[in-house]
C-alpha cells in the first residue's frame, strides 16, 4: 500500500466528518442502511406501543416486587392476519429478518460498485499485513 | 498425589450423587439408553472428524481461488456454523416457549446484529489487516496494556458462552443416554475436548460446511412432520405456524377457547417495551463486537469476498432463525392441548416438541444430535479463540517474544484443556437459561470490544488510555449487573441479560471524555485509517 496524496496536512478520521471521496460516499450510505435498520425495528416496537388499545391492560408484578397496570400492545396490529399470523408477529420475526438480508446485500453491491469506480480494487488476492 | 487423585474422585462422587446440583430438569427420569439417537450423534461426530481429515488437502487459498461464489457461500456456511450453538438451537425456542412475542428480541437481536457488523465493520478491519481481535487492538491503541486486557476479555467471553453450550450438551447426553445432568457435562466435556484436540491435531477444521448442512436437516426435517402431525401447513412449516400462534391465543384447531393463552402472541404481557429493547440492542451491538465473529473477515482474502460472505452467512442463519419460534409454537399448542408423559424443559423444548406432537423416537434423536453437533462447532471455535488469545496475543505476544512455533502450539493446548476444564465448574450448576446464558456474553462483547471497534476505526482522536479506561468499565457494567439484588430498582432497568443498554453509552461517553484529556495517537495511525476508509 502507497501513500497517496495525503500530504503533510493533519488528517482526522471521524464519522460525522468523513475525508476523501470514497469515505463520504461509504459514510453516506452506512446512514442510510442505519437508519433504515433501526426505524424498521424500534420504530416498530414504538408504534406497537402507541397504536395499543389502552382499554386493554394487564397487572405484571416487577422483579421489584412492585405491580404496575400495563396495556397487553392488543391492537389492530396484533389482531390482523397476515398468512395466518398475528401480523405484528409475522413482521418482526419473519419480515425483518428477510430486510437485514436485502440491507446486506444491497450494501455490498454498494461497496463493490464504490471500488469499481475508484479502480482500486485488489491487484492479487493475497494475505494482507 | 496419589491421595489428592482419590480425594478429588471421591468428591466428585459425593457431589454426583448429593442434590447440590438440582437446578437442571431431569429429561430422561426412567434412566433409559435411547439407542438409535445415540447412535445418530455418535455418527456424526465421526463424520465430522473424518470430512476434517479428507478436506485438509484444501488449504485456504486453494480454496478461496477455487472460485468466488463457491468461495462466498462457503464462508457464509462457515460462519453460520460457526456462529449457531446451543443457544440458536435449544435456547431461543425455549425462551420463546416460556416468554411469548418479548423472546423474539432474541431472534432479531441475534440476526440484525449483522447489519451492523457489515456496514460498520467489515471492510474497515479486514483492511486494516491483522489476525486476531486483541491484535487489532494493541496495534491501534499503541499499548501492551490494551492488548493484554482484550485478550483477557476474549478469554472470559470464550468462558461465558460456553457455559451455555455445556449446559446444552448435558442436558442432551442426559436425554441420550439417561445417565444424570451432572455426569452428562463432565462426560460431554471429555468428548468435546478429545474432538477439539482430535480435529485440531489431524487438521480437522474445515468441516464447518458440512457441520451447517447437518444443523439445518436436522433443524428442518421433524418440523415438517410436527406441523403436519398437528394439523398445520406443513409445506413450509416456517408459515404454517402463524395459525398456530393465532390458535394459541384465541383458541381454534381443537383448542377450546378458555385454554388459549393470549399472553403468547400479545407483546407487552410478560415484559415491557423497555425490557424488549434493551435486550434486542444488547445482543444487535454484542454481535458487532464479538471477537470470534469479526475475526472470521481477517481469512478472507478480498475485502469483497468478506463483504458478500456476511450475506450468504446471514441468510443461513436466518434459516434456522425463521424455524426456531414454529418449534416453541408447536410444542406450547400441544402443551395447552394437555399431552402427557413427556418430561418438558424449556432449554430442551426443541426436543420435546417432537416428543409432544406423538412422533416415533428417532425424530427427536435426530434432533438432539443436532443440537450437540451445534454446541461442538460452537465449543470448539471458542476454546480455540480462547487459547489463542492466550498463546498468541498473552504468551507470545507479551510474555515470550521468542517463543518458538512449537512451543506456542503447545501452550495452545494445554490452554484448551485448561479453559475447556475450569468451565466444567460453572456449568454443573448454570446460572439461567441457555440463551440467558449466551446473552451475558453478548453484553460482554457490546460493552467493551463493540466501542474499541467502533471508535477505533471511525474516531482517530481515540488514545489507549480512553480503550483502557473503557474495557474497565465495560467489565464493571457487565459483571455489577449480574452481582446487583435482583429485587432491586437498578436490576429491573439493566437486567444481566441487557447491560449493554446502559454500558455501551457509558463506555462510549467515558472513552470520548478520556480521550480528550490524553495526548492525541501519532499521524502514522490518522494515516492508516484514512488509507482503510478510502480503499487505498
Amino acid at each position: 500500500m502507497e501513500k497517496q496524496g495525503l500530504g503533510t496536512q493533519d488528517i482526522n478520521i471521524n464519522f460525522f466528518k468523513p475525508v476523501g471521496e470514497f469515505m463520504t460516499k461509504d459514510v453516506a450510505m452506512t446512514k442510510i442502511i442505519l437508519a433504515v435498520w433501526f426505524v424498521a425495528v424500534y420504530g416498530f416496537l414504538f408504534l406497537l406501543v402507541m397504536v395499543a388499545d389502552p382499554n386493554d391492560t394487564v397487572q405484571v408484578t416487577l422483579s421489584t416486587g412492585e405491580v404496575v397496570t400495563q396495556v397487553t400492545g392488543k391492537s389492530f396490529l396484533t389482531e390482523m392476519r397476515f398468512l395466518g399470523f398475528p401480523f405484528h408477529y409475522f413482521y418482526m420475526a419473519e419480515f425483518c429478518i428477510a430486510l437485514f438480508i436485502a440491507q446486506c446485500w444491497w450494501y455490498c453491491k454498494f461497496s463493490d460498485d464504490l471500488e469499481a469506480k475508484h479502480g482500486k480494487t485488489e491487484k492479487k488476492p493475497g494475505q494482507p499485513k | 498425589m496419589k491421595r489428592m487423585v482419590q480425594w478429588g474422585l471421591s468428591l466428585f462422587f459425593v457431589l454426583m450423587a448429593s442434590n447440590v446440583f438440582a437446578a437442571v430438569e431431569d429429561l430422561n427420569p426412567e434412566g433409559k439408553f435411547k439407542v438409535i439417537p445415540g447412535l445418530l450423534m455418535i455418527s456424526l461426530l465421526i463424520l465430522f472428524v473424518l470430512v476434517g481429515v479428507f478436506a485438509k488437502a484444501k488449504n485456504t487459498e486453494d480454496y478461496w481461488a477455487a472460485g468466488r461464489g463457491i468461495g462466498q457461500m462457503g464462508g457464509g456456511a462457515a460462519i453460520a456454523s460457526n456462529w449457531m450453538s446451543a443457544a440458536s438451537y435449544l435456547g431461543m425456542a425455549g425462551l420463546i416457549y416460556l416468554k411469548g412475542f418479548f423472546a423474539i428480541s432474541y431472534v432479531l437481536g441475534w440476526t440484525g446484529g449483522y447489519v451492523l457488523l457489515l456496514v460498520l465493520m467489515a471492510g474497515p478491519v479486514r483492511r486494516y489487516g491483522k489476525y486476531t481481535a486483541p491484535d487489532f487492538v494493541g496495534d491501534r491503541y499503541y499499548s501492551q496494556g490494551a492488548r493484554l486486557l482484550s485478550a483477557l476479555i476474549v478469554i472470559l467471553i470464550s468462558f461465558v458462552y460456553s457455559v451455555g453450550q455445556y449446559k446444552g450438551i448435558g442436558m442432551m447426553f442426559n436425554w441420550i443416554f439417561g445417565i444424570n445432568y451432572q455426569t452428562s457435562v463432565v462426560v460431554g466435556t471429555l468428548v468435546v475436548l478429545a474432538y477439539v484436540l482430535i480435529s485440531g491435531m489431524l487438521g480437522a477444521t474445515k468441516n464447518m460446511q458440512v457441520q451447517y448442512v447437518v444443523i439445518v436437516i436436522t433443524f428442518f426435517l421433524p418440523l415438517f412432520f410436527i406441523a403436519n402431525k398437528l394439523g398445520y401447513f406443513s409445506a413450509v412449516p416456517q408459515i404454517g405456524y402463524g395459525a398456530a400462534l393465532y390458535d394459541i391465543g384465541h383458541g381454534g384447531n381443537g383448542l377450546s377457547a378458555e385454554l388459549a393463552e393470549p399472553s403468547f402472541y400479545l407483546p407487552f404481557i410478560q415484559n415491557t417495551a423497555y425490557h424488549w429493547f434493551a435486550l434486542c440492542i444488547t445482543l444487535m451491538l454484542g454481535t458487532a463486537g464479538l471477537p470470534h465473529v469479526i475475526g472470521r473477515f481477517y481469512v478472507v482474502p478480498k475485502v469483497s469476498d468478506a463483504r458478500w460472505q456476511v450475506v450468504w452467512g446471514l441468510f443461513f442463519i436466518a434459516l434456522v432463525y425463521w424455524s426456531a419460534p414454529c418449534y416453541a409454537a408447536f410444542a406450547k399448542f400441544s402443551n395447552l392441548m394437555g399431552t402427557t408423559g413427556v418430561a418438558i424443559a424449556p432449554d430442551a423444548i426443541v426436543v420435546n416438541a417432537a416428543e409432544l406432537a406423538g412422533l416415533p423416537e428417532w425424530f427427536a434423536g435426530f434432533l438432539a444430535a443436532g443440537a450437540v453437533s451445534a454446541a461442538f462447532s460452537t465449543v470448539g471455535g471458542l476454546l480455540m479463540a480462547g487459547a489463542s488469545a492466550f498463546a498468541h496475543d498473552i504468551y507470545f505476544r507479551v510474555l515470550r517474544p521468542n517463543a518458538t512455533e512449537e512451543t506456542k502450539m503447545k501452550i495452545a493446548r494445554i490452554g484448551t484443556v485448561a479453559l475447556g476444564l475450569s468451565i466444567i465448574v460453572v456449568a454443573l450448576n448454570p446460572p439461567a437459561l441457555i440463551a440467558q446464558i449466551v446473552a451475558v456474553a453478548f453484553a460482554l462483547g457490546a460493552n467493551t470490544f463493540f466501542p474499541l471497534f467502533l471508535l477505533g476505526i471511525w474516531w482517530s482522536r481515540t488514545t489507549k488510555e480512553a480503550a483502557i479506561a473503557g474495557m474497565i468499565v465495560g467489565l464493571v457494567v457487565t459483571f455489577g449487573s449480574m452481582l446487583i439484588p435482583k429485587t432491586s430498582v437498578l436490576a429491573y432497568y439493566v437486567p444481566f441479560t441487557s447491560s449493554a443498554i446502559l454500558g455501551v453509552p457509558l463506555v462510549l461517553l467515558v472513552m470520548i471524555v478520556v480521550s480528550f484529556m490524553t495526548p492525541e495517537p501519532a499521524r502514522e495511525i490518522k494515516e492508516l485509517l484514512y488509507r482503510v476508509h478510502n480503499d487505498e
